[in-house]
């Protein structure tokens, strides 16, 4: 569950990118954040990974106030969300099932659980036969499904993409929100920034729309522009 | 799963080390260099403590005959010494046999070194004991006037001028080894940000997937400390080499043998040494990455 209330961002540089910024995202919710360029939506998903530090209002993520939160616990809350970024960042020098098992390594996994994981998750992003490759040897869209292998390899309790079809063409776009919508089925919370309004509107799937730091709509089943 | 971990940590620290070859291989010039120079002057200031202590045991003057005087000058020479003020009676005559096997039982393990000498290079000396140490000069100055004296040696001036000389090279020590240890820690601190900088990205991934700052920060850490561990090894064996050839060469000198000093053995710092080395590299190392990795945490 993530909860705004009344948050605001302004950034050293004196840009207010969020302004009184109120919403609750329930688990189990798939919402879309839209608007135009530079309208605040990174800035938003930046305030939910604990990346950006709110100049006021408060934000809490699955029941726990984050404002306060002790830099050192940031890790903690972070392994509550898997994080997936328009650029995939793949480690290039790292296989794809590498890529993925790396994600359970830094949380010192047990190796005997690392073996059973990674081959369930690329199984359910469709990546089983690629797992050998490096990721310049895969597709746009394949990358970004290693991403997403890799985001869910903890079983995070949401998932946060920032534009994940950003670099993608229209069809491997298609395919990539399938497969967070089918990860949203399976019970975990999604959140997407997006600029694809085909894709949104055809979804009919809750949509938050920001407009120059302040959230001008929110709406269940909603399209991309009013 | 412990092992796992360190297992990664150290095959990441040692893959950091050999990233970098050039910075790694400057910085290790450098942590080097900072431990040669410790090593120099740890070697001098202990040997000059040494000595201080040696001589304190003996509060007397030695007075050396030119190597060619007679018998019957020395005869003489002692019964002149004898008749001045402040001279206790009996003054005691060592031979040159006798002066060259104290030199020998001075070297201890190293007596072979003596055997290409002749105990014929060696002088004639007095003994001379005091009864009014406050007249030590005035006594040294008559004894001067005298024929056929060489050279006297009085432990109350050697022991001022050596505390006086092991007091500054402590103090040079200290403030070249704080010089040197900036700078290390300035220059392993760049060869770590180097690494650090060239994995950015890996490390911002797993700052989002939930990495903790330590696991981030340990395996450049282990980098620092490996680097400040080659350099302790590499300086050790330096310092052990070259301090056994200087310490062999000074123990011939016929300078060093008549002020009667006696060079400690390698063996006898080693302990010291080692220890010194490994805190200041593992320390430098810890501090160098410590420092090189506050900026990039910050994800
Ligand atoms: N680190 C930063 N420092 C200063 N200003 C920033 C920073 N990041 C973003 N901004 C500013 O804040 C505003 C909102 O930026 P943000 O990246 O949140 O927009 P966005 O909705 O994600 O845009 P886009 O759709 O192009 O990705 C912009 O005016 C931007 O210039
Ligand atoms: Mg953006």
């Amino acid at each position: 569950m993530i909860e705004f209330k009344n948050v605001s961002k302004i950034y050293s540089t004196g840009t207010e990118a969020v302004h009184g910024a109120t919403f609750v995202i329930e688990k189990g919710d798939f919402a879309f954040l839209v608007g135009q360029s530079g309208s605040g939506k990174s800035t938003l998903i930046k305030l939910i990974l604990k990346e950006e530090e709110p100049t006021e209002g408060t934000i809490i993520i699955n029941g726990k106030d984050t404002t306060f939160l002790k830099p050192s616990r940031v890790p903690y809350l972070r392994r509550s969300m898997g994080v997936v970024f328009q650029d995939f960042r793949l480690l290039p020098d790292k296989t794809v099932y590498d890529n993925v098992a790396f994600a359970m390594n830094i949380v010192k996994a047990a190796p005997r659980h690392i073996r059973r994981q990674v081959p369930m998750v690329l199984s359910l992003v469709g990546l089983s036969s690629k797992a050998k490759a490096y990721p310049e040897e895969l597709s746009g869209g394949e990358q970004q499904r290693v991403a997403l292998a890799r985001a869910l390899v903890n079983n995070p309790s949401m998932i946060i993409a920032d534009e994940p079809t950003g670099n993608l063409d229209p069809e491997t776009a298609w395919e990539i929100m399938t497969l967070l919508n089918e990860i949203n089925l399976r019970g975990t919370t999604v959140v997407i920034a997006t600029h694809a309004k085909d894709i949104v509107d055809a979804m009919k799937k809750r949509v938050i729309e920001i407009e120059k730091g302040i959230i001008i709509r929110d709406d269940r089943k909603g399209g991309y522009s009013k | 799963m412990k092992y796992n971990v360190v297992g990664y940590f150290l095959s990441e620290g040692f893959r950091n080390v050999f990233k970098n070859k050039k910075s790694t291989f400057s910085c290790l010039g450098v942590m080097c260099a900072t431990m040669l120079m410790f090593g120099l002057f740890f070697a001098i200031g202990q040997n000059i403590t040494h000595m201080v202590e040696n001589i304190e045991d003996s509060q007397a003057i030695r007075v050396f005959a030119n190597i060619d005087t007679s018998e019957e000058d020395l005869e003489r020479m002692k019964a002149e010494i004898e008749s001045i003020e402040g001279v206790e009676p009996g003054i005691k005559l060592v031979t040159p046999e006798e002066a060259y096997n104290e030199m020998k039982e001075r070297l201890g393990d190293k007596q072979d070194a003596m055997d290409i000498l002749e105990p014929s290079i060696f002088s004639y000396s007095y003994v001379i004991t005091l009864s009014d140490l406050d007249l030590n000069d005035s006594i040294q100055e008559q004894i001067m006037k005298l024929d056929n004296i060489k050279r006297i040696t009085s432990s109350n001036q050697t022991i001022r001028a050596l505390s006086v000389i092991g007091k500054w090279v402590r103090i040079v020590t200290g403030v070249l080894l704080a010089i040197l240890i900036v700078i290390s820690i300035f220059i392993i601190s760049n060869t770590i940000k180097l690494t650090v900088h060239a994995r950015r990205k890996e490390i911002s991934i797993m700052k989002y997937v939930g990495a903790t700052n330590s696991f981030v920060r340990t395996p450049f850490v282990i980098e620092g400390v490996i680097i400040g561990i080659m350099s302790s090894v590499i300086s050790l064996l330096f310092v052990g080499g070259a301090y056994n050839w200087c310490a062999n060469r000074m123990r011939l000198s016929e300078t060093i043998q008549t002020i009667g000093v006696n060079i400690l053995s390698f063996n006898e710092l080693f302990a010291q040494i080692i220890m010194v080395y490994v805190i200041l590299g593992v320390g430098i190392g810890i501090i160098g990455s410590a420092i090189s990795m506050r900026k990039y945490l910050d994800v």
